[in-house]
């Protein structure tokens, strides 16, 4: 079911009756069972994967539950008639009985999802080595991915890490658990969200309240603006400029490349806005995924406020275990004695870093360009990391205020370019194709002799002003938020019929530009990972 | 906790580890810096610090840590 549709609508409307309507403690069966229904319909054969991920991870969770619960009644009874070698050497066949069943369980689901995600690409490359020895290895498979493969199974891994290491208690119920797997306004494009943090927003009671439902229903409108108007009326300049960047001028294809950040964020973050209106309509606190994210001033750091839930999987179930790890830890103490401290003392977060950016590539697409993206994120993220010691010096020898605007407005400028570059890099099409667009933008440096040859992809300029007219708005938002909730600054500020006026003219604005823009272009570019 | 608090000073001398309780909660330390502690307590201590560990309680005070470090060396 698509989100830009009035049977979406309809949807929500008939879920808000119902989840208030009935007693509080159906309340969560009323979420699962228009969870279920959600994802039907965008395709029943795909339902027993999320069931099989679902009831696997419930099991398993509670094996690994119940295991370590028996094991510490156990050590308390004992504690007493056994020594401290018999205890060491229970608590370990404990812990490796619970690691075996978390492990089996995890490549189960991880099986799945790379089944589905990566066959075509392993096949691609079994192919272009085949071809080598004169050979040949044929592509037949026509497997449609399940609807959010990729954020269910991070969801279920990062909940039976937790419970197997003891962060969260795992659930008996297991239609709770389908529930926290399939709930739907974040199947599709996230957040990936904990189970301590969401549980308690599912399973709570929640009453229908004024300040909900208003400032949820804004968020929604706001929402439904950034995407139908300015990331899907961008849409349109952004493929032109990605399938004709040959015929462009350098700049026409450097503001394609602008263009192509904007949608994305406003396409992303659009999505988070709608569902996280409608979970507040409910009364459910969502993970937040963006954090003013074009404001940083690292690309270290632009990672912890775009798509945030999906760093900080990584962070804690991809790079501290790799970081952590013995045998990594093994690498820096020798690292340590022979090379140095400091290189010694970077060396596990580095290894660990370079896992973890060429699997958040992988994630993102089954293409070299996705792992390129993922690498040259990497690099930059490791290098600072690296030349930290020598920044500092450089900085203090050519005395930068660090605290001055124009040092920060530089440092976001900065980021917000290297940004924009990597980002397009895997969304042209192949890595051939994306470096092929930073070469046009850097070595086509004919100056534009006309608005037309600046803006060779732009074919209506009354469509240009709405989406310039979001851009800005989104900006003034953005900044805005520095301060906390724009919806609860405008209400302290504004009357009511001013806020009402402002929100009237969103929604004519999407009728007029969004749902003329959204025939063809309706999806949501994350939904694709 | 001598030897704690030098590790933590090498990292980052510029806080007051008596009196600072949020070096987690209030990012003072970073990834890169935990990983950087974890490894020199392990070495320090000659402990296994794992994943479970990793929970702010645990490292946002130069107290809490040594009381986690007590706690691993005990159970050991």
């Amino acid at each position: 079911m698509s989100i830009l549709s009035v049977s979406f609508l309809l949807f929500v409307l008939g879920l808000c009756v119902l989840y208030f309507a009935l007693p509080k403690r159906f309340q969560w069966w009323v979420l699962l069972a228009f969870s279920l229904a959600f994802y039907a319909l965008g395709g029943l054969l795909n339902l027993p994967w999320l069931l099989l991920t679902a009831f696997s991870t419930w099991g398993a969770a509670r094996y690994i539950q119940s295991r370590a619960d028996a094991e510490k009644t156990w050590l308390k009874e004992h504690k007493a008639e056994t020594t401290k070698e018999e205890r060491s050497a229970y608590k370990a066949r404990g812990k490796a009985a619970r690691r075996r069943v978390m492990v089996l369980c995890l490549l189960l689901n991880v099986a799945v999802l790379c089944a589905f995600k990566y066959i075509h690409f392993l096949l691609a490359q079994a192919n272009a080595l085949a071809g080598i020895f004169g050979g040949a290895v044929k592509d037949s498979i026509r497997w449609v991915v399940p609807l959010g493969i990729s954020f269910y199974t991070f969801q279920t891994v990062g909940y039976l890490c937790d419970v197997y290491w003891g962060k969260a208690r795992a659930e008996q119920n297991p239609m709770k658990l389908l529930l926290f797997t399939s709930f739907f306004p974040q199947i599709t494009q996230g957040p990936i969200s904990a189970w301590n943090d969401l549980a308690p927003e599912l399973f709570s009671p929640h009453s229908l309240d004024y300040d909900h439902f208003s400032l949820g229903a804004q968020r929604m409108i706001w929402g439904f603006f950034k995407k139908m108007v300015v990331a899907n009326l961008l849409a349109g300049y952004v493929q032109k400029v990605f399938v004709g960047y040959h015929s462009y001028a350098g700049l026409a294809a450097f503001l394609g490349a602008l263009c192509y950040a904007a949608q994305i964020y406003a396409d992303f973050s659009g999505y988070m806005d709608i569902m996280c209106g409608l979970c507040q309509i409910l009364g459910i606190r969502l993970t937040e995924n963006f954090d003013r994210p074009y404001f940083s001033k690292s690309i270290a750091e632009y990672w912890r406020r775009w798509h945030m839930s999906l760093g900080t999987w990584f962070k804690n179930y991809v790079y501290y275990p790799i970081a952590m790890a013995k045998w990594n830890q093994k690498l820096g103490k020798s690292a340590r004695k022979r090379l140095g401290k400091a290189f010694g003392n970077y060396l596990p977060a580095t290894v660990a870093l370079v896992a973890t950016w060429l699997a958040t590539g992988l994630w993102h697409g089954a293409s070299w360009s996705y792992i390129a993206w993922g690498g040259i994120n990497g690099l930059f993220i490791i290098f600072s990391m690296w030349m930290e010691g020598p920044y500092a010096k450089w900085k203090q020898t050519l005395r930068i205020n660090e605290n001055s605007w124009l040092w920060r407005a530089f440092q976001v400028g900065r980021t917000f370019l290297l940004v924009t570059f990597i980002k397009v890099l895997p969304e042209v099409g192949t890595l051939g194709q994306g470096l092929g667009l930073w070469k046009r933008i850097f070595t086509a440096l004919s100056l534009p002799r006309s608005l037309g040859e600046l803006l060779p992809f732009v074919d209506n300029y009354r469509n240009l002003c709405a989406v310039l007219f979001g851009i800005c708005l989104m900006l003034a938002v953005s900044l805005l938020q520095r301060r906390g909730s724009v919806r609860e600054q405008l209400r302290r500020r504004l009357p009511y019929g001013v806020r009402m006026a402002i929100f009237v003219l969103l929604f004519f604005l999407i009728i007029y530009f969004g749902v003329p823009a959204s025939g063809g272009l309706g999806g949501f570019l994350y939904a694709e990972f | 906790m001598d030897e704690l608090l030098e590790i933590l000073n090498d990292i980052n001398p510029d806080v007051d580890y008596e009196k600072e309780d949020k070096l987690i909660d209030g990012k003072v330390y970073d990834s890169f810096s935990i990983i950087t502690l974890i490894s020199n307590i392990s070495d320090t201590f000659d402990i296994e610090l794992g994943p479970e560990h990793l929970i702010p309680e645990n490292f946002n005070s130069a107290a809490a840590m040594w009381k986690m470090i007590q706690s691993i060396l005990n159970e050991e």
